[in-house]
């Protein structure tokens, strides 16, 4: 499956890359490359574009549900996050989550919604950082 | 290279019946005037998908029922590209739980029936019915599957989104939210012992409440608001449940290279037997006025 999704993946990259020699940042290839990242025995939710080249910081917002657990990866063009750090914030703005633990940047953060309600999805850099990448969503029960 | 072909297609020029399409669209392109699109895109991204609920079905050790689906048969009665958008989010939710079941052939006529209308709103190019119905026809692709689906799906609301059709993405996932509440309610029925199923129920306020704002943005536009109509009358019943969330701050630890998160804040949800009796009642008139 994970062979058959990439080669898949990896087509739908090169047939949107036509727009990507225009821009900088390649953050639609980045986010489908980040797809078949996603751990084993996660459905595929979402794919998020990590374009903050003019920002500093890019986000989202999704729905969590209880009793589900979520995987949101982080892609770069450079060595392993580049600088880039995702984190989760309930409605009330709580921090519940997030990539850089105790100075390290990890890739992907498992979390067991607990609570069901929007949560944001957040991606802030580091630098030094092209602030350029992508990201994926997924799910299991 | 199927699906190549059809990414690549997004990029050619207009087809002639393009025109026409678009002009037939236009009142709904300024119901909403002074809208800011990215805000109407920033709370349809936040709807979760209906394939959640779906697995959630399988887990809880509810059965299969294809009776509970729409028929694909039902199909040449969507000649409004407002009936179409609606029941082309109510097939994508009847394939994804048949897939989830593992029932291709029920699946397979979705596929028909969901590229059909799919092409009627000019937006086939996005759904790569030779992959899926590849796919399809074997259980042990069903990871495949769903992510094909899925993605073929998000590229059709994003295309809708960047070519200001939003009203169509709106009708497209309102309508995959209400199958879902639709099976989940008729399973919660046939279960009353399931308080999981119940509390589900109960949480769709949150999105009930994010489709109802998606919808507001629409209010000239007769069709949508006559649903709109409709889904306050689901508020109302909706108005009785409370949702309670408690905050307490996470831990989280590093395992083989995942943060993983450990969520103490809670939700609890305040739900009766008869409060989704009335939920259910008024989603089933809802979804027959969608499907008929």
């Amino acid at each position: 499956m994970k062979t058959l999704a990439f080669v898949l993946l990896f087509i739908s990259s090169l047939a949107v890359g036509s727009n990507d020699l225009i821009d900088q940042c390649n953050a639609d290839n980045l986010a489908n490359s980040c797809i078949p990242k996603l751990a084993s025995g996660f459905n595929f939710l979402k794919s998020y574009k990590v374009d903050g080249e003019a920002k500093d910081k890019v986000e989202y917002s999704y729905v969590f549900t209880k009793g589900t657990q979520y995987m949101i990866n982080v892609c770069s063009n450079g060595s392993a996050t580049d600088g880039i750090v995702v984190s989760i914030f309930d409605k009330e703005r709580n921090k519940v989550a997030t990539s850089k633990i105790n100075g390290q940047f990890i890739t992907a953060i498992a979390y067991p919604c607990n609570a069901t309600g929007i949560y944001y999805i957040q991606y802030t850099f580091d630098e030094p950082s092209a602030h350029c990448g992508g990201s994926a969503l997924g799910f299991k029960r | 290279m199927v699906f190549a072909a059809t990414l690549l297609s997004c990029t050619s020029g207009k087809k002639p019946d393009d025109q026409a399409f678009e002009q037939s669209l236009d009142s709904a392109k300024t119901a909403g005037p002074g809208v800011d699109e990215e805000v109407i895109n920033a709370i349809l991204e936040q709807i979760p998908s209906p394939l959640e609920i779906s697995v959630l079905l399988k887990e809880s050790g509810s059965k299969y029922n294809s009776t509970m689906l729409n028929s694909s048969n039902n199909l040449p009665k969507y000649n409004s590209n407002f009936k179409k958008a609606l029941n082309l989010g109510v097939y994508g939710t009847d394939l994804g739980y048949t897939n989830i079941f593992g029932k291709n052939q029920d699946g397979i006529k979705y596929i028909s029936s969901i590229k059909s209308l799919a092409d009627e709103l000019n937006i086939g190019q996005f759904f790569d019915v030779e992959t899926i119905g590849r796919l399809a026809t074997n259980s042990k692709n069903l990871d495949s599957l769903l992510l094909i689906t899925t993605m073929n799906f998000n590229h059709i609301n994003h295309y809708l989104q960047s070519q200001s059709r939003d009203n169509l993405s709106v009708l497209l996932l309102t309508g995959g939210w209400l199958e879902a509440m639709q099976i989940t309610c008729q399973t919660a029925a046939k279960n009353p012992e399931n308080k999981e199923l119940q509390e589900k129920i109960g949480e769709q306020k949150i999105i009930l409440e994010q489709i109802l704002l998606l919808f507001s943005f629409y209010k000239e536009d007769a069709n949508m608001a006559g649903l709109l109509t409709d889904l306050e009358q689901l508020k109302t019943a909706y108005d009785k449940i409370k949702i309670n969330y408690t905050y307490k701050e996470s831990t989280m630890e590093i395992v083989d290279g995942i943060a993983v998160i450990k969520d103490n804040s809670t939700t609890t949800i305040d739900i009766t037997p008869q409060n989704v009796e009335e939920i259910k009642n008024i989603t089933d008139s809802i979804r027959t006025k969608i499907i008929s």
